[in-house]
């Protein structure tokens, strides 16, 4: 399979400390990585790294003839690349608006906003949440919605940072469901967990953060 | 005249409609939304740069608007008189004793205050709120807009802040408008003025005006302080 994306290295230290020293790693579309590692391994460091959100020491990242280093992340990249959080942020605004935000960002035409936006919003399940203020909505609520978000998006690589974390079973099953749709044709997904049944996920690869270093 | 007679007096301005009284009231809004209009964008846009950034000295300059949100509005009055008076360097644009002279005064003396707020409501803010937006694929104008829109209700109860400033203020009116009858004359400066002639009922009709205005600041700010909180 071929790679969709290539990262020759990613490295952050911090006060002397290694947080992060990544090499020789690829993506092939449709792939779904479960990133694991303890708990200040460097999960969030490396996925926010990809997604141009954290500034690293070293990087050099090729994607569909971009390339990202540490003097300066393309913003065609951050339209391909998109990360969501762990506890997802939901703009003050109704949840229709939060999803359509990505897209009036492409400036695309009015009609296409609203048709991807329905079908985010009908792909998430969340059309039952639409006249629910985004601050009232549960934890798995918000996933879904800040899923729903990044899916109208259509983004290529998407990366999530444990999506499952303090859900109950029903919304863990929910948002594990959502991410193995999403892990699809030209697509791929690194999901960050410590989620057991995300990590035993049939078709995953495991890649695992030890010390800042990655053992795929 | 007894209190209770010159209270009277005003009252009975107000509901008749005293062309000068409304005349004095119409100045004073004109000049501090004047000032404030001119003063909100450069102040949020400050405070938001020094909120977003690091650079050598941010710290002296919060402190600094910090400091500037308690400076004496007369000192902002004196220096400003001395900047346009006929032998100033700002002399030849014939300033003095203007509404635009009050305007400036205002808007400077407005600026720490919508700063200060704006600074604290991006310091405050989520630093998942701009990591999303730029992550959804806005560039550094954008996910500042969004960031403002977000900690929308702090901005405002700046503005309201700013505007309950300005609008009570006395020093620099005075000084650099010269609390002309009619073109510079405002609630405060008309307030003193007319004190002093001993024109009570005018005074407290105008007083009266000042504190439905204080009482309109602090009830939209309660408002905008309960829709403010942290969701």
């Amino acid at each position: 399979m071929s790679a969709l994306v290539s990262i020759a290295e990613a490295a952050k230290s911090h006060a002397g400390k290694i947080l992060l020293d990544v090499g020789a790693l690829t993506l092939a579309a449709g792939d779904l990585i479960v990133l694991t590692g303890d708990n200040g391994s460097g999960k969030t460091t490396f996925l926010k790294m990809l997604a141009g959100l954290e500034e690293p020491d070293r990087l050099r990242l090729r994607f569909d003839g971009l390339e990202a280093t540490q003097h300066g992340y393309p913003r065609e990249l951050r339209r391909l690349i998109v990360y969501v959080h762990q506890h997802p942020y939901l703009f003050n605004t109704s949840i229709a608006e939060n999803i359509r935000y990505g897209l009036r960002l492409r400036n695309l035409p009015e009609e296409v906003c609203a048709r991807r936006t329905a079908e985010a919003i009908a792909w998430a399940g969340v059309g039952h949440l639409l006249g629910v203020e985004p601050r009232k909505l549960s934890g798995g609520e918000k996933q879904r919605v800040a899923l729903a978000r990044v899916k109208a998006l259509e983004p290529r690589v998407l990366l999530v940072d444990e999506p499952t974390a303090n859900l109950d079973a029903p919304a863990r099953a929910q948002v594990i469901d959502l991410l193995r749709k999403t892990a699809t044709g030209e697509n791929c997904v690194i999901v960050a967990c410590h989620d057991r049944e995300l990590v035993e996920l049939e078709g995953a690869r495991r890649w695992h953060l030890v010390d800042g270093k990655i053992e795929a | 005249m007894t209190l209770l007679d010159a209270t009277q007096q005003a009252f009975a301005r107000l509901f008749a409609g005293d062309a000068e009284l409304w005349r004095i009231v119409w100045i004073s809004l004109k000049v501090s939304v004047s000032a404030l209009l001119l003063a909100t964008p450069f102040a949020v846009a400050l405070g938001f740069w020094v909120a977003s950034n690091r650079f050598p000295g941010r710290r002296l300059v919060i402190v600094l608007l910090q400091g500037l949100l308690s400076f004496p509005t007369v000192v902002v009055g004196l220096i400003l008189y001395l900047l346009f008076s006929r032998s100033g360097p700002l002399g030849p644009w014939h300033l003095l004793f203007t509404q635009d002279a009050m305007i400036i005064g205002q808007a400077i003396i407005a600026f720490p205050v919508l700063s200060a707020f704006t600074l604290a409501a991006i310091h405050g803010a989520d630093p998942r709120l701009r990591e999303t937006a730029v992550s959804l694929g806005a560039g550094k104008l954008r996910s500042a807009l969004t960031s403002l829109h977000e900690v929308r209700f702090a901005v405002i109860a700046g503005v309201l802040n700013g505007f309950g400033r300005v609008i009570s203020e006395v020093g620099c009116s005075m000084m650099v408008g010269g609390n002309i009858a009619g073109f510079t004359r405002n609630i405060p400066t008309a307030i003193a003025l007319e004190t002093s002639k001993g024109d009570f009922a005018q005074g407290i009709a105008l007083g009266v005006v000042l504190m439905v205005f204080a009482l309109v600041v602090t009830a939209l700010l309660a408002v905008v302080q309960t829709e403010s909180v942290p969701r």
